[in-house]
Formats: C-alpha cells, sequence, structure tokens
C-alpha cells in the first residue's frame, strides 16, 4: 500500500509542478508590464511554489538512492561545473543562436521570454537541487536536536529573499541588511556541524580535501559571477528577483559549508590513521567475537588471530606460541618465517630478556646478536600472554619491521586482543579435547565389542568336569581371550591368553587369535604342537613389539588327563587336598622368537587328575591388580582364598576369588583385563556326557565393577 | 598414571639407558624415542638399567622386541640389568631370558660387551 500510495503521491507532485511550470510560462507571456507590485507578488508566488514542490520531488529522489556524504559532495561539484559553465559560454552561445539576445533582457520579445525563462526554470531546479543536497549533508550522522537551525537558516534565506520584494524603497535596507546578516550567521553555525568526516578513511578524507578545493573556488567564482550586474544574474533577477537573491544565498551556503569542510577535513588528517585504527580495532573484535561463537578448527582459529592481531595492531608480523609440556611450539605464523619466530622466541623468551613475562610488555631485538641471521629487518616485538584459568598457555607475539617502534596503544590493543583469543583458544582446545576423547571412547566401545563377542558366551557343562570362568574388562581393552573347544567325545581343551598393547589393536589381535586356535584346535592335539604353529603364524603377522602369551591345554576325560603347554602365560595352578601346587612349564610368549628357539624351549606338562582337583586358569590382571598403595594383590592372596574355598564349587570359587580382588582394589581403577577360568575333577558327579550340553545354563559370565 | 622417566649415558662403546617408574603402554614411547636415537647415532651397544623401574606392562616388554632385531643385525645387543624380582619375574614369565641376556648389575653387562 505504502508503495501504491509513493507511485500516486510522486504522480500528483508531477503533475502538478507541470501545472505550476506551465502557468509560470503562461503568466510571463500573458503579462509583459513589469513594473506593478502585483505582478511581481505572484510572479514569485509561482516560482516559490514551483520551488518548493521542486525540492520535496528532488528530496524523495534522492532520498530513495540513499547517498554517502562523499558523493553528494561530487554531485554539488558536478552541478557546480555546470553553472560555471552556463555562465562563462552561455551569454555568447546565446547572443550566437539568437542574435543580441542579451540586450534585450530587459525588453524581451516572445522568443526571448521563453529562452530566459527556460533558462531560469534550469536555475532553479539547479538550487533546489543544491538545497537538498546540503540538508542530506547536513542531517548526515546528526541527531535530529539540530533540525531546528536548519529549518531557521531556510526561513532566513527565505525572508532575505523576498525582503527586496516586500521593501523596496532603500530606507529598509537595514531589515533586509539584518535579515542577511542574520542569514549568514546560521549558515556558518549550520556549516560548523560536519560530522560525517570523522567516519571516513583517511584516503578519502585526502581526496575529499582536494575535492572540497576545487567546489570551494567554483562556487566562489559562480557566486561572484551571479551578481545583478552579470548576464546570469541579469536573466535570473528579471525571472525573479528573489529567486536570483535565494540562488546567490546558496551559492554563499555552498562557498561557507566548502571553506568549514576544507579545515575541517585538514584538522582531521593527522588524527585520521588513529581513528581508521580504532575502527579497524573496533570492527575486528566484532568480527573475532562473531567467530569464535562458531565451531572452529583450532588451526583456522589460530590463523585468525595472528591475522587479525596485524590489522588491529601496526604489527607488520603476529605468530603464537603455546607451550607443549614445557617447550613453547609456534602454531600459527602470518607475515613471517617460521625460522624467523622460532629465532625471536629464542632470544625473546628463553634466553631471559622477556622471560616468564606475565603482562603484555614490548620489547626490543636490539642486542640480539643473531639479528643478522633473522630473514627481515624486525626491531620491536610485543609480547602477550595468552592465559586461561591464570595459567600461562602461551603467546600472542607481533613484530615490526625495520626502526618502526610499538607505541603503548598498540601494546594495549594487542592487550586486549589477546584476552579474546585466550578465551577462543581455550574453547577450542576443550572441544577438541572432548571430541578427541569421544573418539577414543568409540574407538573403545568398538574394541570391547569385539573381545565380547569372541569370548564364549557360556560355560560348556561336561560330565566328570564343572566349569566356571569370570571375566571383567578393564576401561581399555586389555586383551585378554580364553576359549572352550570340544575336541572329540573324550577330549576337551581350553585356551587362555593375553594380547599385549590395550584398545582397538588388542582387540585385532585377540579375533586374529580366536581364529588360529579354533582352526588348530581341530587339526592338532598336542598342545605344544598347537602353540608352536601359533607361534609360526602370529610371528609373521603380529607387529614387533606385540606378542601374545597363552596356555593350551587339553583334558582327556575317560583317562583323567591333564596335558598343557605355556607360551609365557601365568602358570597353570592345581589346588588338591588344601595344597597349591603351580606349574610352570618352561615356554616363551607367542610371536617373540622364531619356531627353533621357540619349540626348543616350549615344554609339555601332564597331571593325572583326581577327584576334588581345581585346576586354576588366569590373567595377570588378578595378580597384578593394585590397592591404593599400589601394592599387588598377587600369588599369596590368590593361593590363599583358593584354597580356603577348594570344597567348594567353582562358580563359587571364581565369585569369591573376584570378590576379594574387588576389595582389594576398590581404590585403584581397575588397568587390565581379569580373566579366570576354574576347572573341578569330579568323576563321581558323573553326568551322562551328552546330556550336559542340552542341560547347560548361562552362567555367570561377567561382573561389572 | 604414575611418571615414567629415562636417562641415557654412554660408557665408550656402551649406552646405558635408565629406567625410572612404571613402563607401560602410555609411557613406552618414551622408551621407543631412546632406543631410535641410540640407533640413529650407530649405537647398538646397549645396556638397559631397571634399577629404578617399579613396574612394566606387556606393552612396555614390547618396546624391546621392537629395536633387538635391527640391533643384532648390527652386530649389537641389548643386555638387561639390575632387576627387581617383580619385574624379572615379568620377563621370566613370557620367557625372556630365553632372549635376552639379563644381568645382576649394569657392570656385568658392560663388562659382557667388553669381552667379546
Amino acid at each position: 500500500m505504502k508503495y501504491i500510495n509513493g507511485k500516486i503521491g510522486s504522480r500528483i507532485t508531477i503533475t502538478i509542478l507541470g501545472i505550476l511550470i506551465l502557468s509560470l510560462f503562461l503568466y510571463r507571456f500573458l503579462f509583459f508590464v513589469k513594473d506593478s507590485f502585483l505582478f511581481f507578488a505572484i510572479n514569485d508566488l509561482l516560482v516559490i511554489t514551483t520551488f518548493v514542490f521542486l525540492s520535496f520531488y528532488l528530496l524523495k529522489i534522492i532520498k530513495e538512492k540513499n547517498p554517502v556524504p562523499s558523493s553528494l559532495v561530487l554531485n554539488i561539484g558536478l552541478i557546480n561545473v555546470f553553472i560555471f559553465l552556463v555562465i562563462i559560454f552561455s551569454e555568447k552561445t546565446l547572443n550566437l543562436l539568437f542574435s543580441n539576445i542579451s540586450n534585450k533582457i530587459n525588453n524581451p520579445g516572445l522568443i526571448e521570454s521563453l529562452i530566459y525563462t527556460l533558462y531560469s526554470l534550469i536555475f532553479l531546479v539547479i538550487t533546489a537541487y543544491l538545497l537538498i543536497t546540503f540538508k542530506e549533508l547536513y542531517f548526515h550522522k546528526q541527531d535530529r536536536g539540530n533540525k531546528t537551525y536548519f529549518i531557521a537558516m531556510l526561513v532566513f534565506l527565505g525572508l532575505t529573499s523576498i525582503s527586496t520584494l516586500l521593501f523596496p524603497s532603500p530606507e529598509y535596507d537595514f531589515i533586509n541588511n539584518t535579515f542577511l546578516i542574520i542569514s549568514i550567521v546560521l549558515i556558518v553555525i549550520n556549516s560548523i556541524r560536519i560530522s560525517w568526516i570523522a567516519f571516513i578513511v583517511k584516503k578519502e578524507k585526502i581526496s575529499l580535501l582536494l575535492l572540497s578545493v576545487i567546489i570551494l573556488i567554483l562556487f566562489i567564482f559562480n557566486l561572484a559571477n551571479s551578481g545583478t550586474n552579470d548576464f546570469n544574474g541579469l536573466v535570473l533577477t528579471n525571472f525573479s528577483p528573489s529567486f536570483q537573491k535565494f540562488f546567490n544565498l546558496i551559492l554563499l551556503y555552498g562557498a561557507i559549508y566548502f571553506s568549514v569542510l576544507f579545515f575541517t577535513i585538514l584538522f582531521h588528517i593527522p588524527t585520521a590513521e588513529a581513528f581508521d585504527r580504532k575502527a579497524k580495532e573496533v570492527s575486528s573484535l566484532q568480527y573475532f567475537s562473531k567467530l569464535i561463537t562458531r565451531v572452529l578448527d583450532f588451526k583456522e582459529l589460530a590463523e585468525t588471530i595472528t591475522d587479525i592481531t596485524t590489522k588491529v595492531s601496526s604489527a607488520d608480523a603476529a605468530w603464537i606460541d603455546l607451550f607443549d609440556d614445557k617447550n613453547l611450539k609456534i602454531i600459527a605464523n602470518k607475515n613471517i618465517a617460521l625460522v624467523d619466530a622460532d629465532l625471536i622466541n629464542q632470544f625473546l623468551l628463553e634466553s631471559g630478556i622477556c622471560n616468564k613475562i606475565t603482562e603484555t610488555k614490548i620489547c626490543n631485538l636490539n642486542k640480539f646478536i643473531n639479528k643478522s641471521s633473522l630473514s627481515e629487518k624486525y626491531g620491536s616485538v610485543v609480547i602477550s600472554p595468552l592465559r586461561s584459568y591464570n595459567e600461562i598457555k602461551g603467546y600472542l607475539i607481533a613484530v615490526r619491521k625495520n626502526e618502526l617502534i610499538f607505541y603503548d596503544e598498540d601494546k594495549t590493543a594487542i592487550s586486549t586482543f589477546s584476552d579474546y583469543a585466550s578465551v577462543a583458544i581455550e574453547n577450542s582446545m576443550l572441544l577438541e579435547q572432548s571430541l578427541e576423547k569421544e573418539r577414543l571412547e568409540k574407538e573403545l566401545a568398538v574394541a570391547r565389542e569385539i573381545q565380547r563377542k569372541i569370548l564364549p558366551v557360556k560355560d560348556p557343562v561336561i560330565s566328570n568336569l564343572s566349569i566356571a570362568s569370570v571375566f571383567i574388562p578393564a576401561f581399555e581393552v586389555g586383551g585378554d581371550y580364553y576359549d572352550y573347544y570340544n575336541i572329540s567325545k573324550d577330549k576337551f581343551g581350553l585356551v587362555i591368553a593375553d594380547v599385549s598393547g590395550k584398545g582397538i589393536s588388542a582387540a585385532f589381535v585377540m579375533a586374529e587369535i580366536k581364529g588360529i586356535f579354533e582352526s588348530l584346535s581341530r587339526m592338532i592335539e598336542s598342545p605344544k604342537e598347537i602353540l608352536t604353529q601359533a607361534n609360526h603364524i602370529l610371528k609373521d603377522t603380529l607387529t614387533k613389539n606385540y606378542f601374545v602369551s597363552a596356555l593350551y591345554g587339553v583334558i582327556d576325560l575317560n583317562k583323567g588327563e591333564f596335558y598343557f603347554s605355556r607360551a609365557g602365560h601365568c602358570p597353570a595352578i592345581l589346588i588338591r587336598d588344601g595344597k597349591v601346587t603351580t606349574f610352570r612349564p618352561s615356554g616363551i610368549g607367542l610371536g617373540l622368537t622364531n619356531d627353533e628357539i621357540f619349540k626348543e624351549n616350549l615344554e609339555e606338562f601332564k597331571v593325572e587328575l583326581l577327584e576334588n582337583d581345581n585346576l586354576i586358569f588366569f590373567t595377570d590382571g588378578i595378580t597384578e591388580a593394585k590397592n591404593n598403595d599400589l601394592e599387588d594383590f598377587g600369588d599369596e592372596r590368590f593361593s590363599q582364598i583358593l584354597i580356603n574355598y577348594a570344597n567348594e564349587n567353582p562358580d563359587k570359587i571364581t565369585n569369591e576369588v573376584i570378590k576379594e580382588v574387588i576389595t582389594f582394589s576398590q581404590e585403584h581403577p581397575q588397568y587390565d583385563d581379569i580373566t579366570l577360568v576354574i576347572l573341578k575333577w569330579n568323576k563321581k558327579n558323573n553326568l551322562n556326557g551328552d546330556k550336559g550340553w542340552q542341560n547347560s545354563a548361562p552362567q555367570l559370565k561377567t561382573k561389572v565393577m | 598414571m604414575a611418571e615414567f622417566s629415562t636417562s641415557v649415558k654412554d660408557k665408550g662403546d656402551v649406552s646405558i639407558i635408565s629406567l625410572k617408574g612404571f613402563l607401560d603402554a602410555h609411557t613406552a614411547p618414551i622408551l621407543e624415542t631412546n632406543f631410535v636415537e641410540l640407533i640413529n647415532k650407530n649405537r647398538y651397544k646397549i645396556v638397559v638399567d631397571f634399577n629404578e623401574l617399579a613396574y612394566i606392562s606387556s606393552a612396555g616388554l614390547g618396546v624391546f622386541m621392537a629395536f633387538i632385531e635391527k640391533i643384532r643385525e648390527n652386530n649389537g645387543d641389548i643386555k638387561l640389568a639390575s632387576m627387581n624380582d617383580k619385574v624379572y619375574n615379568i620377563f621370566d614369565l613370557l620367557g625372556f631370558p630365553l632372549l635376552y641376556e639379563i644381568f645382576k648389575s649394569e657392570d656385568e653387562a658392560i663388562k659382557k660387551f667388553l669381552e667379546k
């Protein structure tokens, strides 16, 4: 609606303007007698009305373009050039076209009258345009309070213009002069208020300075040549004496305005640089504070910081050092080679001149002996500590080249900025840490999942044997592995192993181990042979610093025999008649050495089983569980519990052991996986072999601490 | 986690790495760096002094395995010395005494190098 209204409004304005101009023409043609007061009064009324409408129309057009002061100034300049050209050439040109037209100013014919009216109308437009432009300039970046002065000025300009018409006789000249003086005073007052200058950058100020001189000269020239004795002045006076006066007043305003403008800019230029820098500083900080609220890559952030540092200060180059353990590490550098930054670091931060500073400080490289090895002539340096939680995390450093030095304003700017930067760096690091932690946790969750999937789901129930096992994973997967093999009707196999290393890599090795033993246990019966083959495979596939400790054993259910080999694993324990026997046959861990040495040193051991014998298999997670004094749970505590509960069923025994281990180490985080497998030989409780598997119920597999 | 540190000194042809504290998966890279540096300097006769080592995990043992082949190829060796019982037990369990020479003291280990 507003838009349509505006359109209709502007159409009406144009129509009224057209009517006004037309009536001006008609009026001037119809009434040749130009000596009555009435004629001048009506004439001026028409001219003033046209001028007012014209001004409003132009105001609207200019407002729509929303121009900046410099373009307004340029417009004023162009119009002045036009007036200048008209003043110089109009008389000659018109005389050429219409012979001796200039002699008929006071007594024009029809054509002359038409031309002079047209000529005057052009000046009417120009004057209105100048007035509107001045108004826009005046109100640019001004608060409303000053409106009164401008309106007062307009009123007095108007009064001065028509005063001659109202009081033509010389005795009233004083009224005329009073109005004129008041107008000039108001013009001066209004010209002084040029607030937009401050907001222009230095470069633009300099070009405006030149422009204002030229425009000033043009205004003065135009003013000097628009008097009542000049051709231009004569034409306009003839058109309307009031308008001619008003036009002169506007030119006067222009001359005063631009001379004030010239001096204002002149006085602003020395401080322009400082102002520019402050403005840049503010906008950089604004930009930066916007930036840090976004998720930022750490590297990107560091680069932005060095970049902005060179903008907020007069620095030529900047870089950031962060403490990595106790050494400083350059994480971003702008406009300076790493080698140079490093040398300056060494000289200022490590050798003592600006060592251990806690406040932003200006240092210099005057005493730097290796100055010649720098690729640029750096001299003055500002060092600002980056801190978080009152701890210095690093430094933001800025340098200037050649003989230029830093001043206190630079120091303040860099110091302020480094406070912002500290917060941003801290945020970014925390974010990165939490992402890294999340990634690690995910990785560990995957590792635990792999481990959970490859361990047996439940313990088998077999005739002549009671079996129980417990597995408690550490937070970081420890690489414990165990499994059972139903080799044949009479033979039951078992493996327990511990992969060196932790986490996802340990989980993958476990998966490999599972595959190896699963397939070997089907093909080979001898524990020694199986471990030798496993070593052969693992020696080639494992990374050099990885190895696996393993114990593989077979129980002959018919004969009641247990035979096993141990490849670097924790010994097997036998509890018989309340006594502990530890079997530790010779054997090297899997993947540690070549087949020959491995086999040579691997023993196979055989135990004849007696009723109620307990066979215990475990990983070092039990014996190396630690209490708060970093004491190990140890073999003795372990043996004692085994003896105490030797007559219980394996389930009970495993539970008691784990209970003790947990109680012992409850104040200390579990660092390694815990695995415990107990087999009890009880031939008297003989179940029928095959049924046993079917009746097996899920048993407690893992306990969560 | 507990701290771990190493120090390296040279006695003629032989380099001695002294371990202190807890050697596990997290601290193993420190010792690895020591080995890499010695190998880069072509110093292959290395004695590792365990006198002040409180604990070693399987990842800690892995460090020795990572470099032994390269060192022996260059007519050098890693000899282990001054282990406390607990640390020795861990080495022993895995069969390391079959793969490495382990001595009661640093001096004995150095002497062994000089005999050759």
